[in-house]
């Protein structure tokens, strides 16, 4: 019985359209392929950040972790004598700077004596001769590090400490098993004393001895730490680490699953359309006395088979396709996020067996409601020819303005801070919601319209308002695609254009000069400061100095920019959010504050904040807050001279020069260079080449979305496709009266094209709604929350006009290539099919 | 006018046992007749060659004279459209339109305005006796009721040549005499050519002549 | 005694002495209780016990305390208090039967906070709270983690038998390699050791020696044998060979002291090592000669280990692997006297 029912209800259609049946199981694969593979890229960045942060930490039960800039290493012996410790390792830990043009290398100093009980894979065992590490010069090296700085042992590799070279002897190479990701070690007192550090300590890691309560140890220990120290356990730190690309990571899946979910929509409309078009044969099979159960039963198989074989297929393309993108773009798909990071993909069969199980759950959910209503369908009226049932239910509308309010709840009741993943919901509440209600709604507003057609594109509409449920299934996928098309684009637009003029704002000098090519050790001393400030070509110089503190609990340490206020003042002079603070007669120094830090802190404009500078911490006032795109964990701008009065460091770390009329660059760069002890040690950009560089990295971290919008559009075509694919068959007596009643078939395919358009330009004015909202989801929830930035929002009305245009056409085409079949040379027979 | 004078059409290898030979046959305005045969016995192709749809591999069709197969696709299209009625056995009315909708759509692809056509469309229907249905939808008749819009059509632009397919396949006893009484009737009120296709010797019965196709040859009954 | 030393710096020991480190001189005399303290001008300096001890339920085991003192070879004016002037390392192991191996622990710091170092005038030396303090009469000993932990008291029950000549003990053929030395044979100890969490309380007797140096192995030194030995009836046997790398004798020495107090010196052609039985590490393949029989002077004695498997393999941080355990010592049959025995240089040439 359930073979002849497969042979007659599947089996026949399979080998009637086998092409259709493809195309439905290719659908399935695309999305969990894309799913898939950007999931896999960004777990394997993930592993590999964990990986590494807890080789790290080693067999450390407990962390003591400071600011950038250190703590006093007396705190160590005070730990170490604690009851309860074990054993106490002391960590130097800093980005040193290289040459301009080299990136500068993560170096740990470490005191091997100690540290190989808690980091054994780092310190000890053959590979790393002890000897090596109480050499002053020398230095040990990953093998990633060796890699990227060209070296090998034996090699010299120099540093950058305030301007000064530090050559070191690269001592030994690890093995690439022992640590991936590019990392030097240093003997500690080498490193304190090589890079000026002496007497500081960044990091301690603590095993306890086991013999007294954890914590009690923890309690004692805290009582010890000054204010910007913090007490950790590794997975804190962990977590702490991997939060800098956190929210990244979360957009990204976000994105894999919106892959998925606009799959799932083809998969929803072509199981639908499949199931409609076979109804007769079903009706067939029920009326010869085939029970309802059973029939459900094969046609659900047979759209999970469909899941099944799609997501095999989809895991493996997924695989490769991660592998490709991991080789060409990079594990952060282009964005420089994980720059350094060395990684190999690392697939969790968790993972894999989920996207597995997504496919044939995805085809089940959508082969679920049509099946059930054509298997119950009776028997008579599923043996009539002519449509299917058309009688409009209420209820998915219903449902879809229910999701849409859920979503506009959970909007409303969202926190502000942590992970935006009630925005997430929202979206995805929004899709489904606007994928239900709006379609309908948008058909009821066309009949009003009443809108004059010749014939027989009056036709053509007369169908799409005639069958809305039809409409809003082929439709869709249309609407789905476009919607997330128009909402990346909405969101990516702002930003670039808020960016645009952050830009402008931030960088008004003419040139900026930098010690150093990054990395946390170079610096200018105050006399180059003096030689550069006397250059004649040079209007005005604005010194920076930019350090770490670490203000916000759980969080990485922020960036403490003391710099000259500028002509006009902080006011003026920083990209404000709001109204600055009225300035106080006799207050404390105010401080500017990023929007992240004001947001985490919970600060307005006037308020009291702490910062730990100096012997003890100060107050200052929050004189405004400030929008910051390029410091991801927040910044704290304050004056210079402030700054240099609480501290008494007279270094910078960059510098901002405005040039006479009648400067060149080229020319003054020299000037610069010169006036440094070591000027090849500068990085001096042209405001123009700064700008350049700043969009070209936006735009680099973009282009994979755009790679995915792409995707997401040409599945929401391939849907329009399938949808009068289905419908062509039934369609063929239609078609074939036509040409009876006069139409040539070149009209009948412009018919199709206005019918196609006609429906795409719904589902993509729906889309249009609906994506302009998720838009503004992206830009005033979502990316707010993750990155702290806020945008104005910007609409890019002529690549929306172009798309929503170009998606028409595009339908139009897609509708005719679908039905392209029925409209051949056979439909004048179809009068006479009567089945 | 319609004459076909010496039609061949056969479809495979020239060798195969020919589907139409040599089918003469000269029709007047007023005249309505009937072709039966059985299943296979070509009527369809015939009726499709004077539709235009195919051509023949000799003979001519000529219709008020004009010469079918000197006419390109296009041409015989829009012949169709201007001079030809259809009624099929399945009705195949467009499920998304109203009867009157479907009933004025040969008037609006002729070109007739929108108000006009509708006009006509509604007096040919009261005349099939369907005035109380004109916003329905073709899914709520019955099968006379839809067989009954499709004749008015067929016949609302005025065509000089009406062609009905097995009209009354699809509908019970009582259902299609009344059809046929009522194709007959609208046929021959305007003038026009009838051909009615069937294989019901009750159905042909309804026609001014009979005329058998049997081994591709056309004769009078 | 020195292989414990494994994480020395390369070259800690090798000839010739860097120019800062004072040399060992033969016109030196020892001064207690000042040189029972530290002697930070010289580049290597150990306190090394060693000992039988038995359980309540009369079970023998052997152990081993080592405190270490080393300098790094290249001294520089490095400002940062992490310099690593003296390197401390700690090691100690004891002999469980019921294993039928060793179990060990050793912690390594560089001196500096107070976190570890030695003192000077007085025996007392530290890593965190583990310590070796000499107090009056008593020397005090704890160490220990998680694993393992030894808290003892050693009783001074004889004055101090200087090695070589008044305490300078050449080591090699040249001139330069020698140590000043010194042993305490004779210790009554007692105290408890902790084996994972069991407890238990021990009593036995021990032998301490401590030596310092700034070179004492000469480069063609291949490993060397040694035994200290608490003898019945009071007295106290040292002897010692250095192996070439031609498995021959570098050099060799020792001393007893016999019951009545009197000590006899031996020259190298006094001492002889004879292998009676090998034992092979089914662990690293290495081959000891785990019972010998030593001639020394008059006296003839055949060894025999408590167990065969005292092997200490710390190839995982240190890089060394030797032997080193509780030996008996028999006469013509009759045990005269326990002590141990150091076996280092059979895996493969010691490169300290």
């Amino acid at each position: 019985m359930i073979r002849a029912l497969w042979q007659a209800l599947v089996g026949s259609s399979l080998r009637a359209q086998p092409g259709r049946t493809l195309l439905a199981t290719l659908a399935i694969a695309a999305g969990i392929a894309l799913g898939y593979s950007v999931h896999l890229l960004n777990a394997s960045a993930d592993a590999e950040f964990r990986r590494a942060a807890l080789q790290l930490s080693g067999e450390a039960e407990l962390l003591v972790r400071g600011p950038r800039q250190g703590f006093d290493e007396q705190l160590y012996p005070q730990i170490a004598t604690l009851d309860g410790i074990a054993i106490a390792s002391p960590v130097l830990e800093f980005q040193a700077s290289r040459d301009a043009g080299n990136a500068p290398l993560r170096i740990i100093g470490i005191d091997a004596l100690r540290a190989r009980e808690l980091q054994p894979a780092l310190v000890a065992g053959q590979s790393l001769p002890a000897a090596g590490l109480f050499e002053p010069d020398s230095i040990i090296l990953s093998a990633a590090a060796a890699r990227s700085h060209g070296v090998a042992a034996g090699d010299l590799l120099d540093f950058r400490a305030g301007t000064v070279t530090v050559a070191l002897r690269v001592a030994a190479v690890l093995p690439d098993g022992s640590y991936r990701q590019p990392l030097g070690i240093m003997d500690i007192a080498a490193a304190q004393w090589r890079f000026g550090m002496t007497g500081v300590l960044h990091r301690i890691d603590i095993r306890l001895d086991g013999e007294v309560a954890a914590a009690a140890v923890q309690k004692s220990i805290s009582a010890l730490l000054p204010e910007g120290v913090e007490l950790l356990t590794p997975e804190a730190e962990n977590l702490r680490s991997a939060a800098l690309t956190r929210a990244y990571r979360t957009n990204l899946d976000m994105l894999a699953l919106i892959a998925l979910f606009t799959g799932a929509f083809l998969v929803y409309s072509t199981q639908t359309l499949s199931m409609l078009r076979r109804r007769s044969q079903v009706a067939l099979m029920r009326a010869l006395g085939a029970p309802r159960g059973t029939v459900l039963g094969v046609l659900l198989a047979e759209g999970t088979l469909i899941g099944a074989a799609g997501a095999v297929i989809g895991i493996a393309g997924g695989f490769v396709l991660a592998r490709q993108l991991l080789a060409s773009v990079g594990m952060d798909l282009g964005a420089g996020y994980f720059r350094n990071l060395q990684a190999a993909l690392h697939p969790e069969p968790a993972a894999a067996l989920f996207f597995l199980l997504l496919g044939p759950l995805f085809a089940l959910g959508g082969t679920l409601a049509p099946a059930i209503e054509i298997a119950g369908m009776p028997a008579a009226r599923g043996l009539r020819a002519g449509d299917p049932d058309e009688r409009v239910s209420a209820f998915p509308a219903l449902a879809g303005v229910a999701a849409i309010g859920s979503a506009a709840m959970l909007l409303w009741a969202a926190p502000s801070t942590g992970l935006p993943l009630h925005g997430h919901a929202a979206i995805a509440l929004l899709l489904a919601g606007a994928t239900l209600a709006f379609p309908p709604a948008a058909i009821r507003l066309l009949k009003l319209a009443r809108l004059p057609l010749p014939l027989p594109h009056a036709l053509s509409l007369a169908r799409l308002l005639a069958t809305p449920r039809l409409t809003a299934i082929g439709m869709s996928s249309i609407l789905v695609s476009f919607s997330l098309v128009v909402s990346m684009l909405l969101m990516i637009h702002s930003f670039r254009t808020s960016l645009d003029a952050w830009l402008d704002q931030v960088l008004p000098a003419d040139i900026y000069v930098r010690a150093g090519g990054g990395g946390e050790t170079a610096f200018l001393s105050g006399r180059e400061q003096q030689r550069i400030a006397s250059i004649p070509q040079l209007l005005r110089v604005e010194f920076l100095r930019s350090r770490s503190l670490l203000l916000l609990p759980g969080r990485p340490p922020v960036t403490l920019i003391a710099r000259d206020p500028g002509v006009d003042g902080f006011s003026r002079s920083l990209p404000l959010v709001g109204a600055p603070a009225a300035p106080g007669a006799d207050g404390p120094p105010a401080v500017w504050i990023s929007e992240l830090v004001a947001d985490v802190l919970a600060l307005q404009p006037g308020d009291p904040i702490r910062l730990p500078l100096g012997m003890q911490p100060q107050i200052f006032a929050v004189g405004g807050i400030w929008r910051d795109y390029a410091r991801q964990n927040g910044a704290v701008v304050m004056d210079l001279a402030d700054y240099r009065r609480i501290t008494g460091d007279q270094t910078v770390n960059d510098v901002a020069a405005w040039l006479a009329p009648d400067a060149r660059v080229t020319e003054i760069s020299g000037l610069i260079r010169a006036a440094a002890d070591d000027g090849s040690a500068l990085e001096i950009t042209a405001t123009a080449d700064l700008r350049r560089l700043s969009l070209d990295i936006f735009d680099r971290s973009f282009a994979v979305t755009w790679a995915l919008q792409a995707a997401a559009l040409c599945i929401g075509l391939l849907g329009v496709w399938l949808a009068f694919n289905a419908q062509a068959l039934s369609r063929r007596r239609e078609f074939g009266m036509l040409r009876h009643l006069g139409l040539t078939r070149r009209e009948i395919s412009v018919m199709l094209g206005v019918e196609g358009a006609l429906g795409a330009a719904i589902g993509a004015a729906c889309g249009m709604v609906a994506g302009g909202l998720i838009g503004l989801i992206l830009i005033r929830v979502i990316n707010r929350q993750s990155f702290h930035w806020s945008m104005d929002l910007a609409v890019p009305w002529l690549p929306l006009a172009a798309l929503f245009t170009g998606i028409i056409l595009c339908a139009a085409v897609a509708a005719c290539a679908g039905a392209a079949m029925a409209t051949r040379q056979e439909m004048t027979r179809a009068v006479r099919e009567d089945w | 006018m319609l004459t076909l004078k010496h039609l061949h059409k056969s479809y495979r290898d020239p060798g195969d046992r020919p589907v139409l030979r040599d089918i003469c046959l000269e029709l007047q305005p007023g005249d309505y007749v009937a072709v039966v045969g059985e299943s296979g016995s070509g009527k369809s192709t015939l009726l499709n060659l004077i539709a235009g749809l195919e051509l023949p591999d000799s003979g001519r069709i000529l219709l008020d004279g004009q010469d079918l197969a000197l006419l390109d696709d296009n041409e015989r299209t829009r012949l169709r459209r201007r001079r030809m009625g259809f009624v099929f056995q399945a009705f195949l009315l467009l499920p998304h339109l109203t009867v009157l909708d479907n009933a004025a759509l040969s008037l609006r692809l002729n070109g007739v305005g929108h108000r006009e056509s509708q006009q006509r469309a509604a007096a040919l229907l009261g005349a099939v006796g369907l005035s109380a249905h004109l916003h329905r939808f073709p899914g709520t008749l019955s099968g006379g009721e839809s067989q009954r819009v499709a004749i008015a059509r067929a016949l609302a632009h005025q065509p000089g040549l009406v062609l009905a397919d097995e009209p009354t396949g699809n509908l019970d006893a009582g259902s299609a005499s009344q059809v046929l009484d009522l194709l007959r009737e609208q046929v021959k009120s305007r003038d026009s050519i009838g051909i009615l296709v069937t294989h019901s010797s009750a159905a042909a019965a309804s026609a001014d002549r009979v005329l058998r196709l049997a081994d591709g040859i056309l004769r009078p009954e | 005694m020195l292989a414990a030393a494994g994480v020395l710096p390369a070259g800690a020991m090798a000839l010739p002495p860097a120019a800062p480190f004072a040399a060992a001189d033969p016109a030196y005399r020892m001064r207690f209780p000042h040189d029972h303290g530290s002697h930070p001008d010289f580049r290597i300096e150990w306190w090394y016990i060693t000992g039988w001890l038995r359980t309540r339920d009369r079970e023998d085991c052997g152990f081993q305390v080592t405190f270490f003192r080393v300098r790094p070879p290249s001294q520089v004016a490095n400002p940062s208090r992490f310099n690593p002037e003296h390197i401390i390392i700690a090691h100690a192991a004891v002999s469980d039967r019921r294993l039928g191996k060793l179990r060990h622990v050793q912690r390594a710091a560089r001196q500096g906070f107070g976190l570890a170092g030695s003192d000077t005038g007085n025996t007392r030396v530290w890593i965190d709270r583990w310590q070796l303090l000499r107090d009056g009469p008593l020397y005090r000993c704890w160490i220990g983690n998680r694993d393992l932990a030894l808290d003892l008291v050693l009783e001074t029950r004889q004055t101090p038998l200087l090695q070589g000549t008044d305490g300078y003990s050449r080591k090699g053929p040249e001139a330069g390699s020698a140590s000043h030395y010194y042993s305490l044979p004779q210790l009554r100890a007692s105290g408890r050791i902790r084996i994972d969490k069991t407890a238990r309380e021990v009593e036995g007797e021990a032998w301490l020696d401590h030596e310092w140096s700034s070179s004492l192995l000469e480069p063609d030194a291949e490993g060397w044998d040694w035994i200290g030995i608490n003898l019945a009836d009071g007295g106290a046997l040292m002897a010692f060979r250095m192996r070439n790398r031609r498995g021959g004798t570098l050099w060799a020495g020792g001393s007893w002291r016999d019951a009545s107090g009197s000590v006899t010196g031996f020259r190298p052609d006094q001492i002889r090592f004879t292998p009676l039985r090998r034992w092979r590490s089914p662990l690293t393949g290495a081959e000891y000669p785990v019972s010998f029989e030593v001639l020394a002077g008059p006296l003839r004695l055949r060894l025999e280990p408590l167990m065969d498997d005292q092997e200490n393999d710390t190839r995982a941080t240190t890089g060394a692997v030797y032997w080193e355990g509780a030996v008996r010592a028999l006469g013509d049959k009759r045990e005269i006297g326990r002590g141990y025995l150091e076996l280092t240089g059979y895996l493969r040439p010691l490169q300290i």
